[in-house]
Order: C-alpha cells, then sequence, then structure tokens
C-alpha cells in the first residue's frame, strides 16, 4: 500500500501529489528495482539484443516499446514536456536504452549500492 | 595443483586460474595470487592476459560504462585497451598487446554483451573465494555527498520518482515478452502455409 502511494510522488504522473520521500523509502524502492531487475535479467538482455540487430529481430523491441508508451499514455500527464519527450519515438530511444543498461549493470549482490550511487552521480 | 573459478552471466564468461596464498593460511580453494584469466565472450575471440592486465581492463569496462550512462562522451583511452561508442548499441573495443609486433585485437559487441561482461566482472569482485586488488568502482557514497545527504534528498524528492517510474514502466513492459514466442508464431505460420 506504501509502494502503491510513492507513486503518486511522481510530478509525471496525472496525479500527482506533494509529499517527501523519506530516506528509507528511497532506499526500499532502489532494492525493489534491484530485485526485480535481477528477475527480468534475461528479458531486459533480449530487449537491448533485439535492438542491436534491429533489421533481423525487431519483434521484441517493438513490442516492448509499443508497450512503453501505452503505460505512459495510460499513466502519465501527456501534457507535461518530459512526458512528451518520453513519448516522442525519435528522442526516447536513448532514454529507454540508458535506463535498461542501468538496470542490467545493476543485479549484482552490490547492485543495490550501484544504482544507489548511479543516482547520486545523476 | 592449481584452482580454476569460472564467472558466467549469459553469453560471457569469466575463468580465473591461480594459487592461495598459503603464507597467509588461505583455504585451499582460495585464489589469492592470479596465474592467468579468460574473458570468453559468444562468437567473440577469446581474451587473456596476465594477472597486471586484469585490473585495468575491468577498470576501462567500469569507466566507460559509467560515461555511458550518465550522458557523457563514451570514450576511454588507455595503453592496453581502448573502448569507444559506434553508436547507442555497438562498442568498439581495442585490445593492445604489450608484445611488440602484435596486432591489436579489434572487438565490437552490443549492449547485452557488455552488461553480461560487467556482470561477470562484478562476481568476480564480490567473490570471497578470490583475493585481487578490487577495482575503484564507486561503491561507497563520495564524502562530500555524505555530508550533502540532506540537502540532495530534497532533489532526489523531485528527481526519484520519474526515474523510478520510468524503471517500473521499463520493468512492467518486460513482463510483456513473458506472452510472446516467437517460436509459436513461426509454428503458426508454417500450419498456416501447410494448409
Amino acid at each position: 500500500m506504501t509502494i502503491w502511494k510513492l507513486r503518486n510522488n511522481n510530478p509525471l504522473r496525472k496525479s500527482y501529489v506533494t509529499n517527501n520521500i523519506k530516506l528509507n523509502e528511497f532506499d526500499a524502492l532502489i532494492r525493489i528495482t534491484v530485485e526485480m531487475s535481477k528477475y527480468l535479467y534475461p528479458y531486459i538482455r533480449e530487449i537491448l539484443k533485439s535492438k542491436e540487430d534491429i533489421e533481423e529481430n525487431s519483434v521484441i523491441w517493438n513490442d516492448f516499446n509499443k508497450r512503453f508508451i501505452e503505460l505512459i499514455k495510460e499513466r502519465f500527464n501527456i501534457e507535461s514536456m518530459k512526458v512528451k519527450k518520453l513519448l516522442n519515438q525519435a528522442e526516447n530511444d536513448e532514454i529507454i536504452i540508458k535506463s535498461l543498461l542501468i538496470l542490467s549493470f545493476c543485479i549484482s549482490n552490490h547492485g543495490y549500492q550501484k544504482l544507489k550511487n548511479f543516482l547520486y552521480d545523476f | 595443483m592449481q584452482n580454476k573459478l569460472s564467472f558466467h552471466q549469459s553469453s560471457a564468461s569469466l575463468e580465473i586460474i591461480g594459487l592461495p596464498d598459503y603464507s597467509n593460511n588461505e583455504n585451499k580453494d582460495q585464489i589469492s595470487i592470479i596465474s592467468q584469466w579468460k574473458l570468453t565472450i559468444v562468437d567473440k575471440p577469446l581474451i587473456e592476459g596476465k594477472i597486471e592486465h586484469l585490473g585495468p581492463i575491468m577498470d576501462a569496462f567500469y569507466i566507460y560504462s559509467n560515461l555511458l550512462i550518465k550522458n557523457e562522451i563514451p570514450i576511454y583511452n588507455s595503453k592496453l585497451i581502448d573502448i569507444k561508442a559506434d553508436n547507442l548499441n555497438v562498442h568498439n573495443i581495442v585490445l593492445k598487446s604489450s608484445k611488440p609486433n602484435v596486432k591489436p585485437l579489434v572487438l565490437k559487441i552490443g549492449n547485452s554483451l557488455l552488461s553480461d561482461t560487467i556482470n561477470c566482472f562484478d562476481q568476480l569482485n564480490e567473490s570471497p573465494k578470490v583475493r585481487i586488488k578490487k577495482t575503484d568502482i564507486p561503491t561507497k557514497i563520495p564524502k562530500k555527498l555524505r555530508f550533502g545527504l540532506n540537502k540532495k534528498l530534497k532533489f532526489f524528492n523531485f528527481f526519484i520518482p520519474p526515474f523510478i517510474a520510468i524503471c517500473s514502466l521499463i520493468l512492467f513492459s518486460s513482463f510483456f515478452i513473458y506472452f510472446y514466442s516467437p517460436f509459436e508464431n513461426i509454428e503458426k505460420k508454417e500450419l498456416i502455409n501447410s494448409d
């Protein structure tokens, strides 16, 4: 339930609430993200691979991208400039690939610390 | 008898061969004195070298991957290894031999192989059975940031939710692949054709 509520702190969402995220909530979100990345690594890898040889195997990348955009349209405020950038297929490739790479680099036992450091360095 | 340890991640595997340091009362399955290492990447030439090459190569991969995701120019050059991005999906690696008259080894790897390789190095770094001079990857929060953590948190309150949201959407979208089976589709097409 707490995680569900935390989603509303995202200013890009349609329903956005200004609450401050506490340090332990921030840690928890990172831990969940890392655990999900570990679990989904084979799929993340396949998506990245599909983009590498897009002429031979574009199906996985196209399906993933289509679903990603569907979810953004469903949940995010599409009037926001940042969201428009996410929806723009000419620009969103880089954001998606870099996000997938960050997730794929953080699947080790110290992945939590790595992801945290990536975020601090942003 | 030398010990051999392997670290695997999808299409990449790293093999470390060496001996324990008995003078330090180490277990017989420990490796502290590395005599050889081999990095195997599927469909690519074997990479192997001396112990003094392993650290710089691991550093190169870590530094390059950090540059890649931090929106900086992803280029790494050193005496031993050069890495640069051909584009967002392909990375060009040049391994230079320390022996004279030996041509450098040129490899092109994609993001999937890059992350497999980084994960093999992570496994090696985290292995309790191998003692190497640990790569200086940023595993700890710098002091400057630690002092400014409270101030930073305000920034995180703004930045973290969108990042986590994008990641969760990506992870959520990844589930979509569960429902996609290219083999089924091929079979269906074959059935239609045979009809």
